[in-house]
Parts: C-alpha cells; structure tokens; sequence
C-alpha cells in the first residue's frame, strides 16, 4: 500500500498515536513542555520521574475559602460638575465615615470613578449596622438608603485583597500556592491554597491586615499625651528589606517617603516640637506621662515600636533639609520583626479583613496525602480490570475486547497528558473524573464493536463505514448529554467538584474525536482483514 | 467460545400498562420516602458536612474507637474506622467553636514521634455550606434541564423526548431515596454522582429510541439488539462503579466511595427505567399513540 493511501484509510489511528505519543513526551520529558513560569515549583525536591502536578488532596497542604468582610453602597450619583470639586468630595465623605461610625484606619473607603461621576463607598468592619452606615453617608451629603446597602465588598477591593494575598505569599517565598476568588450563592469567597503550611500558618498569613501607621505620641499641654497619625502605608515609596546596622546595633526597614508628604511630616516635626526634644521618649512610664515625645510604629491599630528622634535627624529637620531626601528608617526589636515589617509594607496592607468564621478550610497532611494517592491509583487500576473482565466476559473474543481496554486506557494516558501540559494539579476530584471517563469510554466502545458486529461478518469496507456512522450518532448524542450535564459543575465553584467536571468534559471531548474512532478503525482492520 | 449472553425478556407477554406500573410504583414510593424525609428533617435527604457544615477530622492514633469518642470537649455525631487503616478514624463534628484539631493533638497518642495525630482537618462554617447547597441545587437544576432540551433537540417529538427526561428524573429521585433509607448524606461526593447518573444513565435511552425510531425493522429485533447492547455498557459501568465504591470505602477514601455507590444505584435504577418505563411509553408512541 502506498504511503498516501495508507495514512488515508488509518488515519484515525495515526491521529490516535499521535496524540497518545504528544501525551507521552508532556508526561515524561524533563522538566515540562512548557517550563514554569508561572509557577517556579519546589524545584530542589520535586526529582519525580513525571511532569504531574498535584493539588493539595494528593500532595497535602491547606487551602482556606473565606468571605471579605463589609459592606457597600455602589453607583452613588454625586451632584459635583467642577471636576476639582469631585476629586476632594471622595476624602471627604471617607473622612465623615470614619467619624461617624467611630472607624479605624483602612476601614472606610471611598472610590472613585471620574468617567461615570459615581462614587462607591465601603467599610470593612463587623461592628457597624446598614442602618448606620447609610446614616453616615446621608451625614456625608449623599442620597442613600439602608436598602442600599449591601454585604461584601467591591470587586475592586477584592482584587485589591488578592494581589495582596499574592504578594505576601511571594514575599514569605512559597512556591506552588494560589489565590482565587471564586463566587457561590452570591458571595465572594477569596480562596488560598498552600501546599507545605499547616491550617495556623496560613491562617496567620491571611489574619494580618498589616496596616502599618507611623503615629506622632506628644505632650498634650494639659499633662497628658495626645497621639497623631503622622504617616501611613501610601506615603512611602522605596521600602528596603530588613537591614541591620553593625555600628550601632539595631534592625530596621529602611523606607523613603515621598516628596509631598515628607514635606508635610517635617513640618508637623516641627510644629509640635519634636525637633526640639530629640531623645525624650520613654514610652508607657508613667511618671513620664506628660513629657514624651515618641514615634510610634502601629500596625493594625498595635503598637510595636516606640522611638524618639535622633538629634541629627531632628538638626536636619529644624533646618528643613530632610525633606529632600526623605530617608527614613523604622527601627525594630528582632530581626524577624524587620522582616514582618517589611513584608506587611512591600505587599501592602490587606485592604479588608477575612470573615474566618463563614470561611471552609481544608487541611491534608503529606502522610495522608501520599497514601491518597497511592489509593487512587489502586481504586483506579481495580476499576479498569473490573471493566476489562466484564468486556472479556460478554464478548468472549480477544479481537473485540484487547483493542477496547487499550482504547480506553489511551484515553487516561491522554488526559494525564493534558493535565501535564496544562500543570493542572491533580486531586481526588480529578482522580473520579478518570474512572468516570473510562466509564463512558467503554460504553461507547460496547456500541461500536456491537453496530459492527451486527448482522454477521463485516465483509467490505462500506458496509463498515455506514454501520460505524450509525454507531457514531448515539455515540455523538451520549456524549452532548454528558457534556451538558456536567458544565455546570465545571462551571459553579463548588469546592473539589470542579476538577471532576473538567476532567470529564476532557475526556469525553477526547474520546469522541479521537480515540473512540480509531477504535472502529482497529476493529474493521481486525475484522475485514481476515 | 463462553461468552455471556444478555437474556431476552418476551416483551409481548405484557401491556404497556403492566410495564410501566413497576417503575412507577418504585417512583412513587421513592417520592413518598423524599416527601417524609421532608416533612420529619425538613429536607428531603440528610445534609452532610460539605453542606451543613461541620468540622472533620482523619486522626491517626494509637488510642481506641472510644477512646477517640471521648477525646473531645464536644461530643462527635461520629467516629469512623478505615477498614484498610488500623490506626485512622474519621471523626465527624457539627458545627462548633471548640478548636477540635488541637485538642486532638493535645488528648490523642500519635502513631509515633515524628507523625502528627490530625492527618486531614476540614471546617465549613454553616453559611458557606448553606451557599454550596444552594449552588449544588443549581448545578443539578441546571443540568437536568439542559438534558431535556437536548433530549427534545435530539429526537424532536414529544413522546421518545418525555420518556428520556421521566427516566432521568426517576434515576435521579431513585437513588436519593436510597441515600435516605441507608442514611448516606449529601456531600459533594454523591452531588457529583447524581450529575453523572444525568449524563450516564441518558446513555441507554438515546440508544433505545435510537434504534426503535430511527431504525428500519422489527419492532422488537430492534429492541432486543438495543437492550443487548445498553444492557452490557450499564452492567459494565455498575460493576466498575460497585468495585469502585468498595475499595474506596475499604481505604477510606470518602468522594469516591460516595460517587461509586450513587452511580451503581442509579445504574440500577435505569436498567429498570429504560426497559420498562421507557419501552413502554416508545411502544404505546410507535402502535398506539402515532395511529391516533
């Protein structure tokens, strides 16, 4: 036969090797196909002989789905033509929020959208009620009702809140974790998986609002001590890493503060007379009460550090050439107290707090993990020799039942093909999806080889074609129907189920284009050939 | 050569009526199981913890059944052995504010030193569960009624369509039943399960009216080839399934012991539905129904 004729007659076997060889050089070639950049990949440990990836039911590790708390008023029409005017309107109303409903820092926001003149207003806080933040915003001057007001946050602020998430993840260097947000019944669930960390770690990771304040501490005039907020997340610009200095024996952060605001800070240096009284600080001795003047570095609303300002740095100040440069450092106690500091400033703070308590975590041991997957895989080898056994009994020819286990294999080495090409990561979910997809393979193929064996030999080459056409229709509609069946899964977030969905989908896609006909191919040339 | 045979049901010895009564009868009986379930839990099957919240554990430990039982401050609504596992149970708690993790690590004995004692912790708060539970409504919802339009897109008339979508819905309600009188709950496993059964079950009938509607012949040579061959695929599937479910169960791997055990009872189900249910409403359609 020549080549052209050939590859024409089998050609669905030749796109079935095809494939199943592509498959083979994803699962198998070192390092992956398409090398990681996405994901760097636990590099140092990972010396397995494929390119899977598995997620954290497989691999173990914790993954916590938690809602943002908040509420939000959105589309607020605000009467403001002169643009000027609209830019100040938006600080204000935050500003009468948060004294209004008595907030703390980054717990008000207001956003705004100079295209549409609308503005969205949010507080990211369990203690105030919708009656009294709508109250707050009428205070404001703005027309809104309590029915208004909804739970949850922005999408903006979500956004916000993952690449957060993101970025501290980066920072504590974890590899293979990841951020989502994902919706079910109308809220918005930010879902973090890391494999390696415990439930706490993690949990500690995402609790931080890391919302870092330099607070002015200075006597009151009357006796006392009055507190200021002097500087805050976005005034910095340059943040270093934790740096230790060798001479005088301290850690900090070294941070440069912008040129507007570092004007602003000198000048309240010097207004309230912190220039004057460089190192006078004791802070929370009471017999000092009175005569303090301490900076303090407050994050989430805590105090950390106290300081009071070095003579050199306040010289400077009085002079007014600080500003220039703006350098400034944040001294802390312990080396891993620079280095949270660091963190919390360079990923910035988390803009909302988690609601832990409406949240869904999941942990999973790398014990546990391991013996999972070691039980996968025999579950999965147990169902395809149940499968297998069954055929071989009903047909009782080698010719019709060989091709078809080994069809319905091909169908799982391609998935796990794709699956390695795609770095999805692999978890029980998926692992149902497998059998499921043998399943229905073998089922197709039972409708196949009976459509040819019908009604005696298959003796030409069309009267295969038409039987395997006719085959094909059910095939087809059985496929659809499955499919339809399980997008919404693929679709709805619903927890593990998704990578089932997808898997099935895949497989059934694959089997219908590609494996399923050439198992027709090998049988007519098992049968005709004789 | 020793092969088995699918044996043949003398489909003329009986009515339409006589047919369809067995699958109906189990329907009805299926519905009414659901209806007291409803009225005595107020939902039709029992809620698991993916859907009612709760906490799991899987803890590994030297200490006996009871001795896991008695190690909390709340009282666990059940503690499970693996069969394969000696030392591995699973422990089930109702939604609560005790730290269950950590006093599991603090009042149980692990295995050995270098080996904690919660293997796997699952927490969902009963709002989050109360979200996934209206989406899985909504996924089965969504997916039952996109069947049924490709069902009536597919063979576009009435009656082979409506008998497709009455058998799915009886695959559907028939397993449920089950999982109410083998006090199975709900979870994400048995979910995904009834999906499937929407898209594995549909299988045999598209084959039936295929071959009864679209095929030249015989009435009942084209039923008989029909039912050889969707007899064999739903026979494979459930064998697959049962031996699925079994293992999964024997080594305490939950979502697949739920998918496996859902998917064999509903296959069951459909060998009913389809060949007697469905056959019945195709030969009253094909004799009766088109004379009219």
């Amino acid at each position: 036969m020549k080549p052209i004729a050939f590859a024409k007659s089998n050609w669905r076997v030749l796109l079935l090797t095809l494939f199943l060889s592509l498959s083979l050089v994803f699962l198998f070639y070192p390092g992956g196909v398409m090398a990681g950049e996405t994901y760097v990949g636990n590099e140092t440990e990972d010396q397995s002989l494929h390119n899977l990836e598995f997620g954290l039911g497989l691999d173990g590790g914790t993954k916590i789905s938690a809602p943002v708390v908040g509420m939000t008023v959105e589309e607020i029409e605000v009467d403001v033509d002169d643009p000027d005017e609209f830019e100040q309107r938006g600080p204000e109303i935050q500003q009468t929020m948060s004294d209004e409903l008595d907030l703390e820092t980054g717990d008000a926001l207001v956003r705004t959208d100079y295209e549409s003149r609308q503005m969205s207003a949010e507080v990211f806080t369990d203690n105030v009620t919708e009656a009294e933040f709508a109250a707050a915003l009428q205070e404001a001057g703005l027309d809104v009702t309590e029915d208004d007001v909804r739970q949850g946050v922005t999408r903006d602020t979500r956004d916000d809140i993952e690449t957060t998430i993101q970025s501290r993840i980066n920072e504590a260097g974890l590899s293979g974790s990841r951020v989502s947000q994902a919706e079910m019944d109308g809220t918005f669930y930010i879902v973090t998986e890391a494999p390696d960390m415990t439930d706490d770690e993690l949990r500690a990771l995402l609790e931080d609002r890391g919302v870092v304040e330099i607070v002015m501490h200075y006597p009151d005039g009357e006796g006392g001590q009055q507190n200021e907020t002097a500087l805050v997340q976005s005034d910095f610009g340059t943040i270093g890493t934790a740096s230790y200095n060798t001479e005088r024996d301290y850690h900090y952060v070294p941070v440069a503060v912008n040129p507007g605001s570092a004007e602003e800070y000198q000048n309240m240096m010097v207004e309230n007379s912190f220039t004057q009284n460089p190192q006078s600080c004791s802070y929370g001795d009471p017999s000092r009460e009175g005569q303090n003047y301490c900076l303090l570095t407050v994050v989430d609303g805590e105090v950390v550090e106290a300081h009071s300002v070095a003579p050199r740095l306040a010289d400077n100040m009085e002079r007014g050439e600080w500003a220039a440069s703006g350098n400034f450092q944040m001294i802390t106690s312990t080396q891993e107290e620079a280095q949270a500091l660091s963190v919390n400033l360079r990923a910035g703070e988390l803009r909302a707090p988690l609601d832990f308590s409406a949240a869904q975590t999941l942990t999973v041991s790398p014990a546990l993990a391991e013996q999972f997957k070691n039980y996968s895989l025999l579950i999965g080898i147990l169902s395809v020799l149940t499968v297998s056994g069954v055929v071989y009994l009903r047909y009782g020819d080698r010719r019709v039942a060989l091709p078809m286990i080994v069809t319905a294999l091909s169908e799982v080495v391609i998935l796990l093909g794709i699956a390695a090409l795609l770095r999805m990561p692999l978890d029980l979910s998926h692992v149902a999806g497998f059998i499921a997809v043998v399943g229905t393979g073998v089922d197709d193929l039972i409708i196949i080889a009976d459509e040819v064996l019908d009604e005696g030999d298959v003796n030409s080459r069309r009267v295969f074609e038409s039987r395997f056409r006719k085959a094909f229709w059910i095939i087809g509609a059985a496929a659809a129907t499955t499919i339809i069946a399980m997008s919404p899964l693929a679709i709805l977030s619903l927890g593990d189920l998704r990578g089932f969905a997808i898997i099935t989908i895949l497989g059934v896609l694959i089997g219908v284009l590609i494996t399923r006909p050439a198992y027709g191919d090998i049988l007519r040339r098992l049968l005709t050939d004789k | 050569m020793g092969k088995l045979e699918v044996p043949e049901i003398d489909y003329t010895r009986y009515t339409n009526r006589q047919l369809a009564a067995v699958p109906l009868a189990v329907l009805a009986f299926a519905l009414l199981i659901l209806a007291g379930g409803y009225l005595v839990y107020g939902s039709p099957v029992a809620l698991g913890m993916d859907f009612a919240g709760g906490t799991e554990l899987t803890v590994e430990t030297t200490a006996s059944e009871s001795e896991v039982e008695s190690a909390f401050s709340v009282e666990p609504e059940s503690v499970q052995g693996i069969q394969a596992a000696e030392n591995q149970y699973i422990v089930q708690f109702a939604p609560t504010d005790a730290d269950v993790a950590d006093e599991a690590e603090a009042n149980l004995e692990p295995v050995s030193e270098d080996r904690g004692v919660v293997q796997l912790s699952a927490t969902t708060s009963a709002s989050f569960g109360a979200g996934a539970q209206q989406t899985a409504l909504l996924g089965i919802g969504a997916a039952f009624v996109g069947m049924s339009v490709l069902a009536f897109i597919l063979f576009r008339s009435f009656v082979p369509s409506i008998a497709i979508v009455a058998s799915a819905f009886s695959d559907l309600v028939i397993p449920l039943a089950f999982m109410n009188i083998a006090n199975i709950p709900l979870s994400l496993g048995t979910v995904a399960g009834l999906l499937l059964i929407i898209g594995y079950s549909v299988d045999s009938d598209i084959l039936l009216n295929n071959h009864i509607l679209r095929r030249g012949g015989d009435f009942y040579e084209s039923t008989h080839r029909a039912i050889r061959t969707g007899v064999t695929m739903t026979v494979t599937s459930m064998s697959a399934m049962l031996v699925m479910a079994i293992a999964a169960w024997a080594l305490g791997v939950e979502l697949l012991m739920s998918i496996g055990l859902i998917l064999f009872v509903g296959l069951a189900a459909d060998l009913m539905n389809t060949y007697l249910l469905n056959f019945s409403l195709l030969r009253w359609y094909k004799f009766k129904g088109v004379a009219r």
